[in-house]
């Protein structure tokens, strides 16, 4: 996980791709219909333990309105490119609150293990407290970093990218999730994806387009 | 989470559209127009339809495109 405006529209989605190199090699060729949505950072995370599963985020400067972005031709064509038939649904928000347990890291700073998870949660500031009033136990179990950020179509709903020391860490993680990890137990249900456990792979930077 | 991009009909709106009888990607589409333009999202549409009959403990009648 690495640092970018606090303040930027995130996109994200969890699929599947057939050759996830090959993806990002044609994506990176793609860069300015990207740019013309306003997107300034693409980072893509692997999992680990299913070949093929991506989790992708993007970061994108300012949009009038999420719809129109997710509408815009860049959109389709950036799922044609990494060939995905089906879209996935799509998690667009905001940054709630980027936690980092053992202080700041470079900006080139990249995450060890990732777990993602796309969730909803009864109410988004209590979360924030009880997640607060637990860092010593996160810590406890190997949890180095807690991004929250809030969909804007839906108050309730969440993606959490937590950054875990390691994979054995990570997995009793999902198995004994901290009873402050709300969001462990929605995840999976209707649109939400699984959670994602990856590791960073690729990360893009696109120019602003003047 | 945002369903149909070509919309923008989010899960929750699709969500209540199943919960309230929407058994096909079809009666969704009909319902609230998700997945009746570039047709994308109706892989995921079948998806939401299953989990709320799995969490329910039934099943829908069918599952069509």
């Amino acid at each position: 996980m690495s640092e970018f405006d606090l303040h930027s529209l995130i996109l994200a989605c969890d699929f599947r791709v057939d050759d996830v190199d090959q993806m990002w090699k044609w994506l990176k060729k793609h860069r300015d219909p990207l740019s013309s949505i306003g997107a300034h950072h693409v980072v893509l995370y692997t999992s680990i333990w299913e070949p093929g599963r991506v989790l992708v985020t993007i970061g994108i400067r300012q949009a009038g309105s999420i719809r129109d972005v997710l509408r815009s031709p860049a959109i389709f064509e950036w799922f044609d490119i990494s060939g995905a038939d089906d879209i996935p649904p799509i998690f667009g928000g905001e940054v709630v609150e980027k936690i980092d347990l053992y202080g700041p890291t470079p900006e080139e700073h990249v995450g060890r293990v990732v777990v993602g998870v796309m969730s909803s949660v009864d109410d988004v500031s209590a979360l924030m407290e009880k997640v607060h009033d637990g860092i010593e136990r996160f810590k406890r179990g190997g949890v180095r970093k807690i991004w929250v950020y809030q969909a804007l179509d839906d108050g309730r709903e969440v993606m959490i990218l937590q950054e875990i020391a390691d994979e054995l860490s990570a997995r009793d993680w999902i198995d004994h999730p901290d009873a402050a990890a709300e969001w462990m137990s929605n995840a999976g249900l209707g649109a939400y994806p699984t959670q994602f456990v990856g590791s960073f792979a690729h990360l893009m930077s696109i120019d602003e387009q003047v | 989470m945002f369903v149909c991009l070509c919309t923008g009909v989010t899960s929750h709106v699709v969500n209540d559209v199943v919960a309230n009888g929407a058994k096909t990607s079809k009666q969704i589409t009909e319902a609230c127009g998700a997945g009746g333009e570039c047709g994308r999202c109706r892989r995921t549409l079948r998806a939401m339809i299953e989990a709320h009959f799995n969490v329910n403990g039934c099943a829908p009648e069918k599952l069509s495109h």
